[in-house]
C-alpha cells in the first residue's frame, strides 16, 4: 500500500543554491529596509524624532504609526497603529535606504520618546491575573467527565507532579523576509510565509484592496515550524506601506536576533498533574492544569491538556488551561503544538507510575489502551498504537531492559525509555489544477507551498499515480495565488488535503479525455495530441474535515538509550527506534525524513532549546543562534524508524499527517531513560547537566600542586 | 551625500570580478550584488554556517568575511560546484539519501563537506564533528551525513 521511495523532485535545484527563496528577488531600485525597535518594556510611543535618521547617506523614508493609521483595524495591523509599546523591542517605525547598512545606519538614529508603564516580565510575577481562555488552540480550553477528585481519593496510586517546559523559539534557517513592490494599484510580495492565501487575505483587508489585486509568491520556503505566519504580517505592511510611499521595490529580512521576538515561540507551560491508578494499573484518573504565558496584545493557549484527555481509556479526566499577561513576545504554535509539552508531562507521569506499580512501561500503556476517542466518546477512525508498541519495542530490543542504573558502558551510565506520541489529523479545503500539456507532460498547480516537507513530490506522486504517468513527466507549481487556492502548511494538514483535490482533478480530467473520446489503450500523450492539441485541464476541490461522529489522530511509540556521563553529567541520546501510523504512507524515504526531523526537534526540545527572559526587562538574554542552542550533527543519535501502514477508510485516501509526530513523546522518552540510567527524575524541559550534578559520585579533593614546582 | 565605495578584484567560481563595494561588505552581501544568491543568509554572525563558502579551497562562513580582504583570493560558491544537469557526486548524494528539507542550509552544508573531505575525514564521528558548524532546523543531520560519507567513500 506504501508509495514509491521517490526522490525529492525539487531536489537538484536546492543542491545547487538555484531553488529561488523569497528574498532572492531583486528588482531594480530596491531598497532595504530595518526596523526602529522599542528600547522599553512596556509604555506609549509620544513622539518619534527622525531628524537624524534623515541625514544618513542613502535615506529615503520613515514609515511609523501615522503612515499606518489608514489600514484596516484588525490584529494584523494593531501593532502598527496603535502607538503601544507591549513587549521590549516591538517595533515602533521601519527605515528605507538604499543599502542594508544605511536602513540599519538611519533606524538606530531614530530618537522615540515614551511614557514607561509599569511592566509584568514574567508569569510568576502576575500569578493572581491568571485567567482561562475560552478555548485552546482549536479546542475548548476546559473539559470535565466523571468525578476526578473523588476518584483520585479512592485510587491505589497517584501520581501528583508538577512539570515545567521552557520558551523555545522556531528558528528556520532562512529568516522571515520580504520583497515587495506596487504595480500601479496592484502589489506583488515575495514573502516566507506558511500561507501565501492567508497572507493575501490580510494584506487585501488591511490595504482595503481587491484581493485579486494582491499576489503573493513563496515558491521556496525556508522552514517555518509555525512561525512564519500571522505574527510576521504587521512588519510586512508596514514595508509595503513604505514600499507604495517612496515607489519603490523594497526588501525587509528580520536580523536572527529578531526571530526571537517578533515571530512568535513556544509558550512555556508549568504544569500540575494527579494521575491516579487502580491495583492492575488501570488508570482511574487525571487532572492536568496548566499555567502558560501569553502576551498583552495577543492571546494564544496551546492544547498541552489535550493529550490527557483522549489519549488513554480514563473514566474521570479534568483538564483546564490558564494563561497569564506578560510584556513578553507573543507565543504561537511551533512544532507539535500542545502535544510536545503535554506528552511531557503525561508521559512522564506513567512511567513513574510505572516504577511505582511494577509494571512494564510499555505493559501500562497497553493496559490503558483507549479503544475509542473516551473524551468525545467517538470511535477512532484508526489507531495502531498497539501495534507501534510492538514494533518498537521488538526493534529497540526493550524485552532485555535491564534494571535501573546499573548498565555502563565505559564512562556512561545507560538508561532506556519510552513514551507515546499523538497528533490530531486535519484537513483544510484545497484546489488543484491538473493541466494535461499537447506534450503530454502533467502540469499540477496548488496554491500552497513547500515547508521543506515534500509537498511537491507527494503532490507529483499522487498526479502521476492517478494519471498511470512516470513521475518525470509531471511538474509541480507551488507558493503562488495566482494558483488555485491551497492550505496554509501548518498543522500537518498540508497532504491530506491535498489528496482529494487532486483525485478529484485528475478524475474530471480522465473523464473529459473519455467524454472527448479516448481509447481505451491509448495513452496520454497520444490522446491529448488527437482530440485536444492545445492541452487540456480540470480542477478539483476538497472541504475541510468536519469528523463528528469519528476521531482522526496518528500515533506513535518512541524508545530511547541515553547515556549520562559518570563524572561530568553530560547528557547524550545514543540511539532512538520510533514506530508511527499516520495511515497511507504515499513516500517513505520524505515520510522518514520528517520522522527524523521532528525527532531531532524535540530532542533540541529535551535537552538543549531555552530562550532566556531577564526577569526585570522581560529582554530577552542570548538573542543569537551561539546561546541558543540547537542540535548539532555532533549531537545525533542513531534512529531506526518504522512505518506502520493504517488502512484507514474513513479518511480520503487514508492519508494522515506525518511533520509532528516525533516532536512529542521524545521529551518523555528521553526524562524516563536519563531516571533509568541515573535514578534522577527531572520534571521540567530542558534537562541539562546541571540538573544531574548532584548525581556525580564524590571526589576525593587531591592536593593542589605547590606554586614552587 | 554618496556612500563611499572601493573597487575589488574577486575571482568567484573561476570568473574574474572587479566590483564596486562597501569597504565594511562581507563577502556574502557581495556575492549576493553578484546575483549569486545561492550562498545564504541565516545569522550574520558565523553561528549557522548556512553562508559557508570556500576559498583557496578553506571553508569560510562569507558573513564574517570582509569582501576586500578577499581580493586575489578564489572564491567558490554552491553555483560552482553542480548544475542541476550536471551534478556534483555530492549533490547527487544529498538527493539519493534525501539529505535536504527545507533546502536553505544544504548549500552550506554541500560547501562545508567539500572543504571538510578536502581536509580529510576518515569515519562518521569525523564528519558529524567537522559539520557540526553547519546548522539543520529540518533535521536532516543523519542523511547528511550518510551522503557526505557516500561521497568520501567511506
Amino acid at each position: 500500500m506504501s508509495g514509491e521511495r521517490a526522490r525529492r523532485i525539487e531536489g537538484a535545484l536546492k543542491v545547487t543554491g538555484r531553488a529561488e527563496y523569497a528574498g532572492e528577488v531583486r528588482p531594480d531600485g530596491m531598497l532595504h529596509a530595518a526596523l526602529v525597535q522599542a528600547e522599553i518594556t512596556c509604555g506609549d510611543v509620544v513622539g518619534i524624532d527622525d531628524s537624524a535618521a534623515r541625514h544618513t547617506p542613502g535615506f529615503v523614508d520613515q514609515v511609523s504609526y501615522d503612515d499606518a493609521r489608514s489600514l484596516a483595524p484588525s490584529t494584523a495591523t494593531a501593532l502598527i497603529r496603535e502607538p503601544v509599546v507591549h513587549f521590549p523591542g516591538q517595533p515602533v517605525g521601519l527605515t528605507a535606504a538604499d543599502t542594508l547598512l544605511a536602513a540599519r545606519t538611519a533606524a538606530a538614529r531614530v530618537r522615540v520618546d515614551y511614557v514607561e508603564r509599569p511592566s509584568v516580565a514574567a508569569i510568576d510575577q502576575a500569578l493572581d491575573e491568571a485567567y482561562a481562555p475560552a478555548m485552546a488552540g482549536r479546542i475548548i480550553g476546559a473539559s470535565h467527565r466523571g468525578d476526578p477528585a473523588v476518584a483520585l481519593t479512592g485510587a491505589h496510586l497517584v501520581v501528583r507532579n508538577r512539570y515545567q517546559t521552557a520558551v523555545n523559539n522556531h528558528h528556520p534557517m532562512e529568516p522571515h523576509v520580504v520583497v515587495c513592490w506596487w504595480e500601479g494599484e496592484q502589489v506583488v510580495v515575495h514573502t516566507s510565509t506558511q500561507a501565501v492565501y492567508g497572507t493575501r487575505a490580510i494584506i487585501a483587508h488591511a490595504l482595503a484592496m481587491p484581493a485579486d489585486d494582491v499576489r503573493v509568491v513563496c515558491r521556496y520556503l525556508g522552514g517555518g515550524f509555525g512561525c512564519k505566519g500571522q505574527l510576521w504580517w504587521p512588519w510586512m505592511l508596514w514595508t509595503l506601506t513604505a514600499s507604495k510611499r517612496t515607489g519603490r521595490p523594497i526588501r525587509l529580512e528580520l536580523t536572527r536576533a529578531q526571530m526571537f521576538t517578533l515571530v512568535g515561540r513556544r509558550q512555556e507551560t508549568v504544569q500540575d498533574l494527579a494521575v491516579g491508578f487502580d491495583a492492575t494499573g488501570r488508570l482511574v484518573a487525571i487532572e492536568h492544569d496548566v499555567l502558560a504565558q501569553t502576551s498583552t496584545h495577543g492571546e494564544y493557549c496551546d492544547t498541552t491538556a489535550e493529550v490527557s484527555r483522549r489519549l488513554y481509556a480514563c473514566p474521570n479526566v479534568r483538564t483546564l488551561h490558564r494563561l497569564v499577561r506578560t510584556n513578553e513576545p507573543q507565543p504561537i504554535p511551533m512544532r507539535a503544538p500542545g502535544t510536545a509539552p503535554g506528552t511531557f508531562a503525561l508521559e512522564s507521569a506513567l512511567d513513574e507510575a510505572a516504577e511505582q506499580l511494577g509494571i512494564d512501561p510499555v505493559e501500562l500503556r497497553v493496559r490503558n489502551f483507549a479503544d475509542h476517542d473516551h473524551d468525545a466518546d467517538v470511535p477512532w477512525s484508526s489507531n495502531s498504537l498497539l501495534q507501534c508498541y510492538q514494533v518498537a519495542a521488538d526493534r529497540f530490543g526493550w524485552a532485555q531492559r535491564p534494571a535501573s542504573a546499573t548498565v555502563v558502558d565505559g564512562r556512561w551510565r545507560i538508561g532506556w525509555g519510552m513514551a507515546t506520541t499523538c497528533y490530531p489529523a486535519h484537513r483544510q479545503p484545497c484546489r488543484v489544477r491538473v493541466r494535461l500539456q499537447p506534450d503530454g507532460t502533467i502540469v499540477v498547480q496548488c496554491g500552497t507551498q513547500d515547508m521543506g516537507s515534500g509537498t511537491y513530490t507527494v503532490l507529483a506522486q499522487m498526479v502521476a499515480d492517478a494519471l498511470g504517468v512516470p513521475l518525470s513527466q509531471v511538474t509541480v507549481e507551488l507558493g503562488d495565488t495566482l494558483l488555485p487556492e491551497g492550505p496554509f502548511s501548518g498543522g500537518s494538514q498540508v497532504t491530506a488535503s491535498m489528496f482529494p483535490a487532486a483525485r478529484q482533478a485528475t478524475d474530471a480530467l480522465r473523464a473529459q479525455l473519455a467524454e472527448l473520446g479516448m481509447g481505451h489503450d491509448e495513452t496520454l500523450a497520444d490522446a491529448v495530441q488527437r482530440i485536444a492539441p492545445d492541452g487540456i485541464e480540470a480542477e478539483g476541490a476538497a472541504t475541510a474535515n468536519a469528523d463528528i461522529d469519528v476521531r482522526c489522530m496518528s500515533f506513535g511509540a518512541i524508545f530511547t538509550e541515553v547515556g549520562v556521563d559518570a563524572d561530568l553529567a553530560e547528557i547524550r541520546v545514543r540511539r532512538v527506534t520510533a514506530a508511527f501510523a499516520t495511515g497511507r504512507v504515499l513516500n517513505p524515504l520524505l515520510t522518514e525524513s520528517q520522522h527524523i526531523g521532528g525527532l531531532i526537534g524535540g530532542i533540541g526540545m529535551t535537552l538543549l532549546e531555552q530562550t532566556v527572559t531577564d526577569r526585570s526587562s522581560g529582554r530577552i538574554i542570548g538573542d543569537n543562534l551561539a546561546d541558543y542552542l540547537v542540535p548539532v550533527h555532533a549531537d545525533m543519535p542513531e534512529f531506526d524508524i518504522a512505518l506502520i501502514d493504517e488502512d484507514d477508510t474513513y479518511l480520503p485516501g487514508g492519508v494522515k499527517g506525518v511533520g509532528m509526530l516525533g516532536t512529542a513523546g521524545i521529551q518523555a522518552a528521553i526524562a524516563n531513560a536519563i531516571h533509568h540510567a541515573t535514578g534522577t527524575r527531572v520534571r521540567h524541559l530542558p534537562i541539562r547537566i546541571e540538573d544531574l550534578l548532584h548525581e556525580l559520585p564524590a571526589t576525593t579533593p587531591g592536593a593542589l600542586p605547590s606554586m614552587s614546582e | 551625500m554618496p556612500i563611499e565605495r572601493i573597487a575589488v578584484g574577486l575571482t568567484v567560481n573561476g570568473c574574474a570580478v572587479e566590483q564596486w563595494i562597501d569597504p565594511c561588505a562581507m563577502l556574502l552581501d557581495v556575492l549576493h550584488e553578484l546575483g549569486l544568491s545561492g550562498t545564504k543568509k541565516g545569522c550574520e554572525m558565523g553561528a549557522c554556517g548556512a553562508c559557508t563558502a570556500l576559498a583557496d579551497g578553506r571553508r569560510i562562513v562569507s558573513c564574517l568575511a570582509l569582501a576586500a580582504s578577499y581580493a586575489g583570493a578564489a572564491i567558490t560558491t554552491i553555483e560552482g560546484v553542480g548544475t542541476p544537469d550536471e551534478l556534483h557526486p555530492l549533490q547527487e548524494a544529498f538527493i539519493d539519501h534525501d539529505a535536504l528539507q527545507c533546502g536553505y542550509c544544504t548549500p552550506g552544508q554541500i560547501m562545508s563537506a567539500l572543504g571538510l573531505i578536502a581536509e580529510g575525514c576518515c569515519d562518521r564521528a569525523t564528519i558529524r564533528e567537522g559539520l557540526s558548524g553547519n546548522l539543520c532546523r529540518c533535521g536532516a543531520y543523519p542523511r547528511i551525513v550518510a551522503a557526505v560519507a557516500e561521497a568520501a567513500g567511506l
